[in-house]
């Protein structure tokens, strides 16, 4: 008697898959394989931060190597941590030489001149797997020059993590929807039990991330959908004025020093009731203190006064081709490939990555899938069911416009952080803080205007 | 069997060539320029063409992505003085520098006149001394993040069970024997901790988890000048020792014989022998701790709200991650006339010294 393969067998399976790390068979690594449109050979160098799950590079570069075997091309990974990245790519691209695909975190929309157009690339994966997502589009794409900088193969969720038995106590068992609740509920659960909220103000990627969400939520931003200069706006000085009363409501100055990992250990160490981050800091709390893991949700995007919700992809993996690539259409057939089977890197990045082409990882979203039961034990098993809905509340670093070089050199230069943190910490008035920021970053959108890279 | 047809003497021709080598390296010009040449060339490559590259750099508008020299003029550095941040990180430079080494210099005078001295375990009390110059400073900058940690930080676990700190809800209930010590001489209330980690908000008082190091400006900015202090101090006490046992002992014999009391010998007859060295130390430390980027990157990164923002790191921020390579030129290049002067006065002290 032959047993059916029923789906729950199947998530087991791909769990046992995922935990017992950690070398693949061929079927495995190669689920799906389209045969390149062109003979390919040589090699192919590849350069990409090492992942927050060591599993997913475990994983990856098996995967990689397996493709090459199948293809003819003799694939090499470098794996560095993700600061050294910037670094590293401009010394590559200054010397000519190389790897031949560079993966970054955020849009590399100042490195347009010295990488290819992937426009091809774009309309293929369009053309096998269907419209992609548009936040991953608006990370990649320069519509004032026409030109795809990047290929984005997946985004990474940012919801809201609380702790479900602190807000509960305060009559709010569900957490916090809107930024108003944070004071409310997130301020009285300082007052009374003593554990403070975790919103970054400093020179990290979490607060650059969580400035912007405000700031959208209350519908201002750094630039409209043209790429004109819009940060000194009443909606802006409503933010940083909210800002102020949140900090001295429900936070300490920890904020202020903040460090990529700091929001992650308040939550794991039981200090925060509420932070913004993707579900790296809940996987580590499985891992290390599960009893603080159980007691962590995930809520949407806060909304700001007028009902509008956004949060910042959290990070976006977006692969470059520079213009020293010696191998450039294996990169572009290895592009097309990690694509083509991102279900199962969503599954080996413990469901981090989400795929920038929903079509590619119909495990993850299908009733039932893994949003619904965490293939990796999460109690209950659907915790993670509301990031299904993640794609509508989420958008790109130059929201409501395009990333571009201007956008990033404000993100890089952490401008929004610290406007913010000048007025929480007292030091000036939000009508000053505001137009010290606007004053920068005009002056950084005039030189990228120069350069003929924006509008 | 005509001449010429006589064999050859194979070492006949040998020492005419051993002869020209030999008159090379006799020739002390030619020997000097062979010898110099390795450090000449890696001072080109290494020091020379990033410098002449960074200052044609800071002159155009480059990025990381279009690296080609278009001549701006002054504009990049107009861009650059006109930034908020950048005054910030200037400023810092010259206080963490003069701060730091205002310290080290007196701290290292005073350790090396004690390490002058014979004592029973001299030689673990240097070698513990030694330590922080030994230890990478990314190495030591990161224990010193561990070190004042937000939520870990074994100082500040210390810090409340001496009673310096108050629990959250800021009642003081770890008061211990140093607390107690202070309430009796009556600077401490009875029963209460020193709340060191608590702040007014209005009428109410909020206590934080920990000082927060890292995370408050005035704390932040007193860490990195200490981790400065803690990283440079041995070896200007070092230098400082080695000015100090090379005082001349028929000195030290007259001065004992005049009986001259050990704070006049010091003002009058060691600080003076030893200004000099101490000058080279402080000179060098100056350098270090002006051009240093680790401790800040590691330690704070700026934070809080650039308050501790520095050049070495604002360049990379501006430079490599914000990709404005031209701008970052220019920043770092704001440290160079500090830097020669600064130089110039180290070689003119180590030259009279050479006289002397």
């Amino acid at each position: 008697m032959t047993k059916r393969l029923t789906r729950r067998d199947f998530l087991k399976g791909s769990a046992a898959l995922a935990a017992g790390a950690l070398t693949f068979n061929k079927y495995d690594l190669m689920k799906v394989f389209a045969s390149p449109s062109v003979q390919l050979s040589g090699q192919l160098r590849i350069l990409q931060w090492s992942h927050f799950v060591p599993r997913y590079d475990t994983w990856f570069d098996q995967f990689a190597t397996a493709w090459g075997e199948e293809v003819g091309v003799e694939v090499i990974v470098d794996h560095i941590s993700l600061g050294d990245l910037p670094a590293t790519a401009a010394a590559q691209i200054n010397a000519g030489e190389g790897a031949d695909l560079i993966e970054f975190l955020s849009p590399p929309s100042a490195f347009e001149q010295s990488v290819l157009n992937l426009k091809d690339v774009y309309e293929e994966a369009v053309n096998r797997f269907g419209e992609a997502v548009p936040l991953t589009v608006r990370s990649t794409y320069n519509p004032f020059t026409d030109f795809y900088y990047g290929f984005c193969h997946g985004w990474v969720p940012d919801p809201g993590n609380y702790r479900v038995s602190l807000w509960e106590a305060v009559d709010k068992p569900e957490g916090p929807s809107t930024w108003q609740d944070l004071i409310d509920y997130g301020g009285r659960i300082f007052a009374e039990q003593g554990v403070q909220l975790g919103i970054g103000m400093s020179n990290e990627l979490d607060s650059n991330m969580a400035g912007r969400a405000l700031l959208w939520s209350f519908g201002a931003s750094v630039q409209d959908e043209n790429g004109q200069v819009v940060i000194n706006s009443p909606e802006t000085l409503a933010a940083v004025e909210f800002m102020y009363e949140l900090y001295n409501a429900a936070m300490t100055p920890e904020v202020f020093g903040w460090v990529a990992a700091s929001n992650n250990q308040l939550l794991l160490a039981g200090q925060a009731s509420y932070i913004l981050n993707s579900i790296s800091a809940y996987r580590t709390a499985q891992k290390d203190v599960p009893d603080v893991a159980a007691d962590v949700s995930f809520t949407p995007a806060l909304t700001g006064p007028d009902g509008l919700g956004f949060a910042s992809a959290h990070v976006i993996p977006i692969y470059f081709i520079p213009k020293h690539a010696k191998n450039v259409d294996a990169a572009k057939e290895f592009i097309l490939h990690l694509t083509a089977n991102y279900n199962d890197a969503v599954l080996q990045s413990e469901m981090y990555n989400f795929p920038a082409f929903n079509s590619t990882a119909p495990d993850l979203f299908a009733e039932g899938g893994w949003l619904d039961e965490d293939p990796y034990e999460s109690r209950p098993p659907d915790k993670l069911a509301s990031l299904r809905e993640a794609v509508n509340w989420s958008t790109n670093v130059g929201h409501p416009g395009n990333a571009n070089p201007a956008i990033g050199e404000v993100f890089e230069t952490f401008i929004i952080p610290n406007m913010f943190a000048q007025v929480a910490q007292g030091n000036k008035s939000p009508e000053e803080a505001v137009s010290e920021a606007e004053e920068q970053i005009i002056e950084i959108f005039d030189r990228w205007r120069e350069a003929g890279l924006i509008e | 069997m005509s001449v010429a047809e006589q064999p050859k003497n194979p070492t006949t021709s040998a020492p005419k060539k051993e002869r020209t080598w030999e008159y090379a390296l006799d020739n002390e010009r030619l020997l000097g320029m062979t010898l110099l040449l390795p450090a000449v060339i890696y001072i080109i490559l290494l020091v020379a063409v990033p410098f002449f590259l960074a200052i044609a750099y800071s002159f155009s508008d480059a990025t990381i992505g279009d690296q080609s020299l278009d001549f701006v003029g002054l504009e990049t550095y107009e861009r650059v003085i006109k930034n908020p941040t950048f005054q910030t990180a200037l400023y810092n430079n010259f206080r963490f520098t003069i701060i730091a080494q205002v310290l080290v210099t007196t701290l290292s005078i005073i350790l090396a006149l004690i390490l002058a001295q014979d004592f029973r375990g001299k030689w673990l009390f240097r070698f513990l001394i030694l330590l922080p110059w030994v230890t990478p400073i990314a190495l030591g900058s990161v224990g010193w993040l561990y070190m004042l940690d937000t939520l870990y930080s074994p100082i500040d676990y210390v810090l409340r069970e001496v009673g310096f700190l108050a629990n959250v809800e800021g009642k003081g209930e770890f008061v211990r024997s140093l607390t107690n010590i202070l309430q009796d001489i009556g600077i401490v209330e009875k029963d209460t901790a020193l709340k060191l980690n608590c702040e007014m908000r209005g009428t109410r008082e909020i206590c934080f988890f920990n000082m927060q190091w890292l995370a408050q400006p005035d704390t932040a900015l007193y860490s990195v000048i200490a981790v400065h202090v803690w990283r440079m101090l041995p070896l200007s006490t070092i230098i400082i020792l080695a000015g100090l046992t090379a005082i001349p002992k028929d000195i030290k014999d007259a001065v004992a014989i005049d009986g001259v009391g050990p704070i006049r010998e010091f003002f009058e007859v060691t600080l003076p022998l030893i200004a000099p060295i101490t000058g080279i130390a402080t000179l060098f430390g100056l350098i270090y701790t002006f051009t240093d980027v680790i401790v800040v990157a590691i330690l704070t990164k700026g934070n809080p709200a650039n308050e501790t923002q520095v050049l070495p790191y604002w360049a990379y921020l501006k430079g490599i991650q914000g990709t404005n390579l031209s701008e970052g030129a220019a920043i770092a290049l704001f440290m160079f006339p500090f830097l020669l002067v600064v130089a110039v006065i180290t070689l003119t002290l180590i030259s009279r010294r050479e006289v002397t």
